[in-house]
Parts: structure tokens; C-alpha cells; sequence
């Protein structure tokens, strides 16, 4: 009680504030004997709480000022757009408070430079320094932003240097813990009913084993980081990344009504769209985020995301660049800035794409009068333009980059002069020979699909029209030839997949040709497997090449919901069905850390290896079938044992049913054979007409 | 080969063998009731009266007489061989299910929740003319919560094991109408229960994909049979340890037209492993009832697409066994 009383004492003293104690005159007519011991404990606690409460919000000496913020680099102008740069300025920094004060110091007409700011509490001024910092106004402005206490305290540094405290270690656990798997199971995420449930299997041959499983963890879909390090959920108000051997929750980004992300292929950023918010001084539609440290790095406009991701990175994540009318922007990373500044004009730009092997872009430009259509290679950051090929009668071109940037093809469909129809060509640009040469292959007919090998030089088509859609493979060959090694004909096919790995792949009929896949060897052409999924939606290869899962998306066809998984040869292993089953996404793995020579020297000792894996197999598997046996003859032991209860029940109850039926004894179908009566009945069977004429 | 029956022009509703087996009885949704020789699917006659689609038929165990059962509101009892009309007992709602007792006795049949009327099971007893003359059924039992979807007679004929559209399955007294006993297995609609060939057994197939085994006089859960489509009906195989089960979804829940023809199955499962090991393809829409013969050596399809379909085992479905 010593206390409260003293503090009284001094609240006394504050001008402004209202007397907290009871006014002079004032009678307390309830005797504190009265009280129960327990009530007066009460009151005290009560009255010591509520003046906690009021403490806190006091105003405290040094309160005013630890609310202000200094802007600088804030634009300088003059009383003219004076009002309007005060409107930008209040949108910005609304976002973290109430401002409720703001100071313009000027000199020589216009403002000078900096500005101040003050927020309702020290809380908001300290948002306000946290995001706010580093904010591209324009080109040339950029905010810097401090509190103006810090400017008090950078001014006091005292001459001793105190060594930082350390901040506690968040530790996520093993990042990387999957990959330690020991059988080398690879894990896949699955969604299904409708929705509702998220889990995370790791993929064994003989049955997917669970290894998390969460209800409501994304309310749409969900996206592996490009290394498998994080799985990113979606939701209303943001996204969250999770991870480590527990998924613990590692980052979340709130971003309201998020509906697509796109990662560095680093992991480090993690670009989200919203279609929401986007405002004109404050673009926000798409957002960059630090994935490490949780920090918005820089928000953008965006007029439409019909071609999602509209920021591609660069392969080592350096960069990332977007395009818009006749212009290419070219952004670096870590400072969100265009690089050199400026971004680049190109009339008539019309797409671009990273090389996926060097930080190089491929873009093309549609026919201007008397120029010629162009594809370009330029090379960042020094620009160069590495090669330029000059192409006629375009309609229309597609950039297909093989998986280590080795080659690119440029699908060009022209309309040749003198003609109607359009034709297409493949121009396949040699990236790693001297100058990059190009060569062409003509196709005759329209092009329904187009893969690179992945680790190869192979490409595979589709081509020609329903029913007739036939299958080709090329091989680009050293030597500057490009083989056609073999064409399979009238295929169902309208998708190709190759594993990861190369050499592999599957010609799937997807949705409307009704789930047909063929499973080719290219080293030799020969169609491994033919087999169905009947109304297969998705096929997905798993980043080693081993397998590969067709699936029936609820999404695409309410019925038969399932993931079915084979083997790369196309044997069928497994067949899952969930209920209401939506998406399953391998977790990609991160490049090996083992050296080509490393890889090499494993490849020769295969056969060393494979033995004790085949042990293995073979051990597990007769394990397997050893189980199963072993459950099969409990069940039937227990069945039996039923059964013979029910006979014996039955058996005792035979009196009975000869009552019920009048004597008659029915429990066999030949019990009562007397009774029976022989009939002969007579079926038409055929008929044979002979002509007399021809039996002479 | 199958011997393929086209008698119906609408979806098949219900199949019955007599229990001798050489007769059977098809009903559908075109108000007909057939009779074939199951032997080569010859059709023997039809029972002609009902103006609505026949939900259900019976035949008593002396091949005597023939109870069925119409959305026309009527039960109606005809002469097996003659075809002849024994009898009409008019009802309020659509009659769904119906059957001899074991005796051949005492009939007794379901009507539907329909137009303010309530589902009731009634039971006649034929030994007494006047409870038919009258319509006057001598027990009357009201369902008051879910409806009865489909229901068999208990082994002697003292109560009725009835299935309902809740996914419970419920014994009904037939002297009192007390309900004896009561299993909450399955979670959606009973589509049709059937007792195995000595009455011991029971299998209901259910909306919830699955087909449940259970012991006529305890109820007991027994085994339970999975699938990823809507089972519409399961039989037990007379000399075997196999069940069979048809399904599928009614034609209005299909929004895709299938290009495959003949892609609706009958399937096999292992009575005691639970599991599935032969699949029967065949019917151009959903499978709506199947049945053993007595013998054990044939079962039938009715389907969605008005064909009933009766298969001969060769002689491997007799040697097949799965390792244990």
C-alpha cells in the first residue's frame, strides 16, 4: 500500500492530468471492518491494477520526441506541388500511424530536403523507421529515415565500445532434413478434400509413408521453394513459409488476397502478387520480399498477371526483369534498383526470357515496316548483344530454353510470301559453340507440344492435328547437324514430359484424350510401356527420374480422384485414391553437392552399389508379402471362427425352419429330391438353311 | 459370354432368384415385371398391372406367389405361374421395398416418405384373408426418423432387418414392431441389404462407397468392403467366400459423358481379406442390383442402362485363391 500511495502523490503533481485520489470532502462510507478479508484483498488489487494501467499511459518526459521521424532525401520543391508532395508523403507513411504533426522546413522558396514527422506513440515512429528506410521514391529520391532521438544518440556515442548484445538463435532445425531420408525417399505434397487437407508423404514404392498432414494449412493451393527448402501456403491475409523436419512455421508475408508467388531460383526473395492492393502512389500489387529476414524489399505495379511471373529471375538470382510496352527492365538484386539506372527501350518488345545456364535474356520484336523480325541475345550486365538473328514473315514466336541453357529454340510460325497458310521453324541456337550458330528444321505441321531434354540435347514434338498427332524426336548433333531419330504416329498425346534427368519421357493424353501415356526410352526411341489413367489431369516426374505420378484432379473432373504412381519404365506400383484429391507437388531437390568427377567415379561402381540396394529390395519385399500373408490368416481364422458359430446357431435352428416351410426340408438345394420333376424342355439353338441346288 | 436379358426399357430397380434358382424375376423404373429361365435367359412371362416404376419384388420360397412393389402406391401379390393379380393393398406413398417371410407367410413391406405421408413398414399376414381384404395390416410400425430404404426378413421370420437412408440398420420386430437392434456403421443412405443364401448374414451396400457384412441376429459388424464409387448393391456368394458389388452414380450426378463403353464393373471381393480380386466389366451405365444364384455357380446384373446381365463362372473364379 506504500507504494500506490506514493504514486498518488506525484500524479497530484501533473498539470494537466485530473486528480486520481478522492476529492477532499469525500466520505468513504463503507468501513473498512465491513470488508471481508478476501473483499479488501480485492479492492487493493483492483485499485493497484487500474493504476498500472494509468501509469502506463502517462506522458513520460521524453515522450514527444520519440515519436518524430527525420525524412531526408524527400524532393524539393516549390509551394506549387508543395500540397501534392505532402499527399504522397502522408499515403506513404500513414501505413505505420496516425501522423499527427508534420513540419516542411524551407528555404529559398522551395523545401529543403527533409521533413518531420510526428506519430501518435514511439511504436508507430519505430514502423515507420523500420520500413519506410530505403524507400525508392523516384529515381532520384530515395528515404532515409530516423528517429530523431537516434540522431540525439549517434551524436552521444559514447567513446567505449560496448559489444552488441546477441540476439537469441531462432533455430528451425535441420533445413535440409529430408534430404537425409535413408532409403532416399523423395517427399511430395498432396491436397485434397477440396482443400482441407495438406499432407506431405515421403514416397516409397509400397506405400507413400506420411510424414505430415495438417487441416486447413493452405486455403488454396501450396508451392515449393525451387530447392525444396520451403513450402509456401496460401491465405487470406498473406502467405507463410514453412519448413525444417517439423514444418515449423520459418516466415510469413502479409500481403492481403495474395493469389500467385513466384521464387528466386536462389531462395533468397519471394515475389507475391495480390490483385488487391494496388494504389497509385503506393504500388503494391506485387510485392519482393527477403525470405531471410522477413523484409518487404520493394512493392510494384501490376496491370494484369495473365502471364504470371511477370518478374523472371535471372538463373543465380542477380537479377530480375520485367517487360512493358516497348521497354525491358532490368532489375538487381540486393538493392531492388534498375540496373544502371535506366531501363531499356525496345519497340515493340513482345517477350523475353532468362537463358536458365548464364544471365543471359533472349528476347524478340516483331516486323517494323522494312525491319525485319529480330530475336536477340543480349548478356547482363554488360548488355552485349551476343548474337542477333533477323527472321521474315513472322506471326508469331516462342522462346523454349533448354533446362542448362545448352541450346535455345525460337518456334517461329511464318507465313512464307505468295502464301496463306503458316509454317514453322525451329531455330535451335547453339549457345555453348563459338558465335552461336543457328540451325533450322522446318516442320509441316502445326505444333501441338515442344520439350528440351533436360542434361541432353534432345527435343521431342507433337505435332499434326487430332486424331493424327504423331511424336518426333531430334537429336542436335556436334557436328551442326540436327538428326530426326525417330517419329511414332498417331499417338494420343498432347503433352510431353521428360524426367529430370533426361533420356526418359512420357507422352500423355491429358483431360480430353482420356489420360493415354506412353513411356519412351529416347537413347534407343523404343516406346517402353503404353497404359492408361482414365481422365488423367496432371502427370508429374520426381526429381531424381525414378517415378512418376499421373493423376485425377478434383479440380478438372469431380470423380475417380486419385494419384496413381509408376516407375519410369511405366509399371504401375501404386494407386492412391483421396478423397477429392486436388494437387501433388514433388519437392524438388537441391543441386548435388557431389562433382561431376565424383559422379563419374559412382556411375563406374553402379554394380557394386545396386547389389546391396537389390538385397535390400528383395529383403523388403519379402517382408511385405510375409505381412500381408500374415494378416490374410488371422482374418480367415477369425472368419471362420464366425462362421462356425453361425452354422452351429444355424444347425440348432433346423427344427424350426422344417416347422415354417410345412416339413419340407430346404436347407439344401438337392435336400428334397423327391420332390423334383423332370422336365424336357426344348431350345431353339440355329438354323441352317442348305440350298438343294448346291449339294450336287 | 454373358446371356444379356432385354425385356426393360428403363433402368433396372431390383433382381431376385427364386430359391431354386432356375427363375428370375426383373423389375424397373418402366412399370414391367419380367420372369426369366435363368438357365438361357428366355423369358418366361410378365406380371402385368403396376402403372408406376416397380421398386421391388419377391418370390416365396415354393415358388408360389410373387409380391411386388410400385411408386404407383400399390403392393400387389400375383400368381407365379399363372401371372394372375392375387391381390392389391393401395398404400399412401410409393411401396420401396417388400418380401416373403421365411414360412411364405407373412409379407411385408416399406412405403416412402412422400407428400406429408410417413415411412411405414407393414406387415399382412396371408394365412388370414381378411387383413388383405381389408388392407388392414395386422402391424403397422412408423419410421418417424429416416426412412427405410431397403429390407430383408431375419432368418425365422421374426423380424425384419431394414436399412435406412440415415446409413443405419435396424431390426424390426414382427410381432411387436419394437426395434430388437440398432448398427451405426455406415455414414451414408443403404442402397439395398441381402442375406446370404441360410439367412445368417447380411450385406448392405451403401452411398458411402462401402459394403458392410454383418450377422443377421446380433448385428455384429463383420467385415467391410471399399470402393471409391457409390455401391447400389452387394450379394453374398452361396459357396464361396466372395461377395459381389455393382455401383456407380445415378445418370444425373455423371456430368461428363464417358467415351469408354462398358466401363461400369461388377466387382469381387474376398469375403474374409477384404479384398478385391476381379472385376466384371460390361454394363453402358451404373450397375443397380446384382445377385448370386442359389448355387453359387452364376450371378446376375440389373443396370442403370435397362439390361440384366447373367454370367457363368468359368472354372478358374472356382480354383482362384489368394495367397495366405
Amino acid at each position: 500500500m506504500q507504494d500506490t500511495e506514493n504514486m498518488a502523490a506525484e500524479l497530484e503533481f501533473e498539470e494537466d492530468e485530473p486528480p486520481f485520489s478522492d476529492p477532499e470532502d469525500f466520505v468513504d462510507d463503507i468501513d473498512d471492518e465491513d470488508l471481508t478479508a478476501q473483499e479488501q484483498v480485492l479492492t487493493v488489487r483492483f485499485s493497484c491494477q487500474l493504476l498500472e494501467d494509468v501509469l502506463r499511459e502517462r506522458p513520460l518526459e521524453a515522450d514527444g520526441i520519440d515519436s518524430v521521424v527525420v525524412v531526408d532525401n524527400v524532393p524539393q520543391v516549390g509551394p506549387e506541388r508543395l500540397e501534392k508532395l505532402k499527399n504522397v508523403i502522408h499515403k506513404i507513411f500513414s501505413k505505420f500511424g496516425k501522423i499527427t504533426n508534420e513540419f516542411y522546413p524551407e528555404a529559398a522558396g522551395t523545401t529543403k530536403g527533409y521533413i518531420f514527422l510526428e506519430y501518435a506513440s514511439p511504436n508507430q515512429a519505430l514502423e515507420a523507421v523500420k520500413n519506410a528506410d530505403g524507400y525508392k521514391l523516384d529515381k532520384q529520391h530515395t528515404f532515409r529515415i530516423n528517429l530523431f532521438t537516434d540522431f540525439d544518440k549517434y551524436m552521444n556515442i559514447s567513446d567505449q565500445w560496448e559489444t552488441p548484445e546477441k540476439q537469441p538463435f531462432k533455430d528451425f532445425g535441420n533445413m535440409r532434413h529430408w534430404l537425409e531420408d535413408p532409403d532416399c525417399r523423395d517427399q511430395y505434397s498432396v491436397i485434397y478434400e477440396s482443400g482441407e487437407r495438406t499432407a506431405i508423404f515421403s514416397n516409397d514404392p509400397k506405400e507413400p509413408m506420411l510424414a505430415e498432414e495438417r487441416s486447413r494449412w493452405t486455403e488454396t493451393y501450396v508451392r515449393w521453394s525451387p530447392k525444396g527448402t520451403y513450402l509456401a501456403t496460401f491465405h487470406q491475409r498473406g502467405i507463410a513459409l514453412w519448413g525444417g523436419e517439423k514444418f515449423k512455421q520459418i516466415q510469413r508475408f502479409s500481403h492481403q488476397g495474395v493469389s500467385l508467388i513466384d521464387f528466386s531460383p536462389c531462395e533468397r526473395y519471394v515475389v507475391t502478387f495480390s490483385p488487391l492492393m494496388d494504389t497509385k502512389e503506393d504500388p503494391q500489387a506485387i510485392i519482393i520480399w527477403d525470405i531471410l529476414t522477413g523484409q518487404k524489399k520493394r512493392g510494384f505495379h501490376c496491370e494484369s498477371s495473365a502471364h504470371w511471373p511477370i518478374f523472371k529471375w535471372s538463373q543465380d538470382g542477380k537479377f530480375f526483369a520485367r517487360m512493358t510496352q516497348d521497354t525491358l527492365s532490368i532489375y538487381e538484386t540486393p538493392s531492388m534498383g534498375l540496373l544502371d539506372k535506366k531501363s531499356l527501350k525496345i519497340n515493340g518488345i513482345k517477350d523475353f526470357s532468362w537463358s536458365p545456364g548464364d544471365n543471359i535474356i533472349a528476347f524478340w520484336v516483331p516486323e517494323d515496316k522494312d525491319i525485319p523480325a529480330r530475336v536477340t541475345l543480349m548478356q547482363f550486365p554488360s548488355r552485349l548483344e551476343i548474337r542477333v538473328r533477323n527472321l521474315f514473315n513472322v506471326v508469331d514466336c516462342k522462346l523454349h530454353w533448354q533446362r542448362q541453357g545448352d541450346y535455345l529454340c525460337v518456334k517461329v510460325d511464318r507465313t512464307p510470301r505468295g502464301t496463306q497458310g503458316v509454317v514453322t521453324n525451329f531455330e535451335i541456337f547453339r549457345m555453348r559453340e563459338k558465335q552461336v550458330p543457328v540451325d533450322v528444321v522446318e516442320m509441316k505441321e502445326s505444333i501441338i507440344a515442344f520439350a528440351w531434354e533436360p542434361n541432353g540435347s534432345k527435343f521431342a514434338v507433337l505435332h499434326g492435328e487430332s486424331p493424327r498427332i504423331n511424336a518426333s524426336f531430334y537429336h542436335v548433333k556436334s557436328n551442326g547437324k540436327i538428326d530426326l531419330i525417330k517419329m511414332f504416329d498417331k499417338q494420343q498425346a498432347n503433352s510431353i514430359f521428360w524426367s529430370p534427368q533426361g533420356q526418359f519421357l512420357v507422352l500423355a493424353g491429358l483431360r480430353s484424350m482420356n489420360g493415354a501415356l506412353a513411356f519412351v526410352d529416347t537413347s534407343d526411341c523404343t516406346i517402353m510401356n503404353f497404359a492408361e489413367h482414365y481422365m488423367a489431369s496432371d502427370v508429374e516426374w520426381d526429381p531424381t527420374g525414378r517415378y512418376v505420378v499421373t493423376s485425377v484432379s478434383w479440380w478438372s473432373h469431380k470423380v475417380d480422384n486419385a494419384y496413381w504412381l509408376w516407375t519410369f519404365q511405366g509399371r504401375l506400383l501404386q494407386k492412391n485414391n483421396k478423397d477429392r484429391f486436388c494437387q501433388l507437388l514433388w519437392r524438388p531437390c537441391p543441386p548435388s553437392l557431389l562433382g561431376q568427377e565424383q559422379i563419374k567415379a559412382i556411375k563406374k561402381d553402379l554394380k557394386k552399389y545396386s547389389k546391396i540396394f537389390e538385397q535390400k529390395d528383395r529383403l523388403s519385399q519379402s517382408k511385405a508379402s510375409k505381412e500381408l500373408v500374415d494378416k490374410r490368416r488371422l482374418m480367415m481364422e477369425e472368419y471362420r471362427r464366425y462362421r462356425d458359430n453361425a452354422i452351429q446357431l444355424y444347425n440348432q435352428q433346423r427344427d424350426l425352419r422344417l416347422q415354417l416351410r410345412g416339413g419340407a426340408d430346404t436347407d439344401e438345394l438337392d435336400s428334397n429330391v423327391e420332390d423334383w420333376e423332370e422336365e424336357t424342355i426344348e431350345f431353339f439353338i440355329n438354323e441352317e438353311i442348305i440350298l438343294l441346288g448346291d449339294l450336287e | 459370354k454373358p446371356i444379356l436379358l432385354q425385356g426393360h426399357e428403363r433402368s433396372i430397380t431390383q433382381i431376385k432368384y427364386n430359391r431354386e434358382g432356375d427363375l428370375l424375376f426383373s423389375v424397373a423404373k418402366d412399370t414391367v415385371t419380367n420372369v426369366w429361365y435363368s438357365v438361357n435367359g428366355e423369358r418366361l412371362g410378365t406380371y402385368n398391372g403396376h402403372t408406376g416404376a416397380v421398386w421391388c419384388v419377391d418370390v416365396d420360397w415354393d415358388t408360389k406367389n410373387v409380391l411386388t412393389g410400385s411408386a404407383d402406391n400399390s403392393c400387389r401379390l400375383w400368381d407365379c405361374e399363372t401371372g394372375k393379380q392375387l391381390a392389391l393393398l393401395e398404400t399412401s406413398s410409393a411401396v420401396r421395398t417388400c418380401g416373403f417371410d421365411f414360412s411364405g407367410n407373412i409379407i411385408m413391406f416399406s412405403t416412402d416418405k412422400q407428400m406429408g405421408y410417413q415411412c411405414f413398414l407393414n406387415y399382412f399376414d396371408l394365412r388370414d384373408p381378411q387383413q388383405i381384404e381389408d388392407n388392414n395390416p395386422y402391424l403397422s410400425v412408423p419410421c418417424s426418423e429416416s426412412k427405410i430404404t431397403s429390407a430383408v426378413w431375419g432368418p425365422l421370420g421374426e423380424f425384419v432387418i431394414a436399412g435406412h437412408e440415415s446409413g443405419e440398420i435396424k431390426q424390426f420386430s414382427a410381432k411387436s414392431g419394437e426395434i430388437l437392434k440398432t448398427a451405426k456403421e455406415h455414414t451414408k443412405q443403404i442402397n439395398d441389404i441381402q442375406s446370404s443364401v441360410d439367412l445368417t448374414m447380411v450385406i448392405s451396400a451403401s452411398k458411402d462407397c462401402t459394403a458392410k457384412l454383418f450377422d443377421s441376429a446380433t448385428l455384429e459388424h463383420i467385415k467391410t468392403f471399399k470402393t471409391e464409387r457409390p455401391v447400389n448393391s452387394s450379394s453374398i456368394s452361396p459357396i464361396m467366400d466372395h461377395v459381389v458389388m455393382g455401383g456407380g452414380q445415378e445418370a444425373m450426378e455423371v456430368t461428363t459423358t464417358s467415351t469408354r463403353i462398358g466401363k461400369f464393373e461388377a466387382r469381387f471381393f474376398h469375403a474374409a481379406y477384404e479384398e478385391e480380386f476381379g472385376r466384371v466389366k460390361g454394363h453402358f451405365g451404373p450397375i443397380n442390383c446384382v445377385s448370386f444364384h442359389p448355387d453359387g455357380k452364376s450371378y446376375s446384373s440389373g443396370g442403370e442402362d435397362g439390361y440384366v446381365r447373367i454370367h457363368y463362372f468359368d472354372p478358374h473364379y472356382f480354383d482362384f485363391e489368394l495367397e495366405a
